[in-house]
């Protein structure tokens, strides 16, 4: 199947079917491994359109590794939630409002902290992503 | 004359208007039509400070010289005085409220991102009352939570729940979060927030711009509760106020979300005639000193400019 084809949706969990693939090695993935790490039907060229979309936005990191690129995820799944939590939750301080990014309906910086805790150690036994 | 006045109108307007503004409780029966005289108030005030910076030279100048002598060079000096005091204002906030709106895009397109990766992917569709155009997600996280991200012109915007707020909240006061959350983005809320939060940028010290800026987002909060309540009902939606707030700590926002929480419980709902008052107070705002100061100055001083 060609990218064009693909709906907006298709595409968003497409990039979480690979995100998640790359969190859970333990290093740089050329587009052939996480083409052959996903257990799905999916053309070589899909994937790497996936995979250029991601280091695009930022969330993936492109390394040239000889004739091949290899990708990794920029941050780990823990600190990109932590980084949604913070801002999300705003700074402390003058520019912490949630204005720059959303309105939260929350309460105080305590609960701030330990929401933050709460999503840098997920509880035993979970799975790391939904896909997996 | 005009430049006094002017002065005088920008002081009480940056001030004791909104400090008394922020003060009262009156406009908490009324969010919308607040919120409206809010931007008035700002408005005005930017006005009359760009008025006050254009007519002061000039009144200087009349003050300091002789008729005769208020024609070519101290005149034009005064002109060019003028437009760089009024300039300075005007590119200053808007030099402010572009970087503000460029950096804030930025940080919602990535926020966008990483919240669609974070998402638990089954929980995405369980709400199932979000409006065409916006999407659910659903984000791991012990603590009730909830928050929206506003789109681009023809993108989705987020609601963004935690999973606690799945269990902890009861179907209709998730469904009433929801409507909250849907509120802010449909009446794009960000954009009200966004214009005051540049003013106190890009004016912190001299007016009182924080208040400004944290009153009429207190009063967007009401202004989408009540929009939580017309469609789920008023227990629905201190309900889930109520669960915010009892998992949390202390500071202002708590102290918010129980303000907002006791407002709906006492039914605070103004009438029609406070809120039709409140609008035209904001008009006349607006277009009074327009017409008594700035309309009578500028024929006066095209007067001035015409050659002896
Ligand atoms: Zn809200």
């Amino acid at each position: 199947m060609s990218l064009g084809t693909l709906t907006c949706v298709a595409l968003g969990e497409l990039e979480r079917a690979v995100m998640a693939q790359l969190w859970s090695a333990d290093g740089p993935l050329t587009v052939r491994d996480v083409h052959d790490r996903l257990e799905r039907e999916l053309a070589y060229t899909t994937v790497m359109t996936v995979l250029g979309r991601l280091a695009k936005k930022g969330l993936v990191r492109q390394e040239r590794d000889g004739k091949a690129y290899r990708y990794a995820a920029a941050s780990s799944r823990e600190q990109m939630a932590a980084e949604v939590m913070i801002d999300a939750l705003g700074d402390v301080g003058e520019d912490r409002t949630a204005a720059l990014v959303a309105f939260v309906d929350r309460v105080g910086p305590e609960e701030a902290d330990a929401l933050r805790r709460a999503l840098d150690t997920p509880p035993q036994g979970m799975p790391r992503s939904p896909e997996s | 004359m005009a430049s006094v006045w002017l002065t005088g109108l920008a002081l009480v307007l940056a001030g004791p208007v909104p400090a008394l503004l922020a003060r009262a409780r009156w406009p908490r029966a009324v969010p919308r039509a607040a919120i409206v005289l809010w931007q008035a108030v700002a408005a005005a005030a930017v006005l009359a400070a760009v008025g006050s910076a254009l007519a002061a030279p000039e009144a200087l100048l009349r003050v300091l010289t002789h008729p005769r002598e208020r024609t070519g060079f101290p005149l034009l000096i005064a002109v060019g005085v003028a437009a760089v005091l009024a300039g300075l204002i005007v590119v200053r906030l808007f030099g402010v409220l572009v970087l503000l709106a460029v950096r804030t895009r930025m940080r919602r397109a990535r926020h966008r991102d990483m919240v669609d990766l974070l998402a638990r992917a089954e929980q995405n569709d369980a709400v199932g009352s979000l409006r065409a155009g916006t999407v659910l997600r659903v984000l791991d996280g012990a603590v009730p939570f909830a928050y929206c991200v506003p789109g681009r012109v023809g993108r989705e915007g987020r609601v963004v729940v935690t999973g606690a707020t799945l269990d902890t909240l009861g179907p209709d006061e998730l469904s009433a979060v929801i409507a909250h959350e849907q509120a802010h983005l449909d009446a794009r809320h960000d954009l009200v927030r966004e214009g005051f939060t540049a003013l106190h940028k890009a004016f912190p010290v001299v007016a009182r711009s924080r208040e400004a800026r944290d009153a009429v987002a207190l009063l967007l909060e009401m202004l989408a509760d009540d929009a939580g309540r017309r469609r789920h009902g008023d227990d629905a939606m201190a309900g889930a106020l109520d669960a915010f707030a009892s998992r949390g700590g202390e500071g202002t926002e708590h102290d918010d979300v129980l303000l907002r929480r006791d407002r709906i419980r006492a039914h605070v709902q103004g009438g029609r005639a406070l809120s039709v008052g409140i609008y035209l107070a904001a008009v006349a705002l607006v277009v009074v000193p327009t017409i008594t100061i700035v309309i009578p100055w500028l024929t006066d001083a095209l007067q001035g400019l015409r050659p002896l």
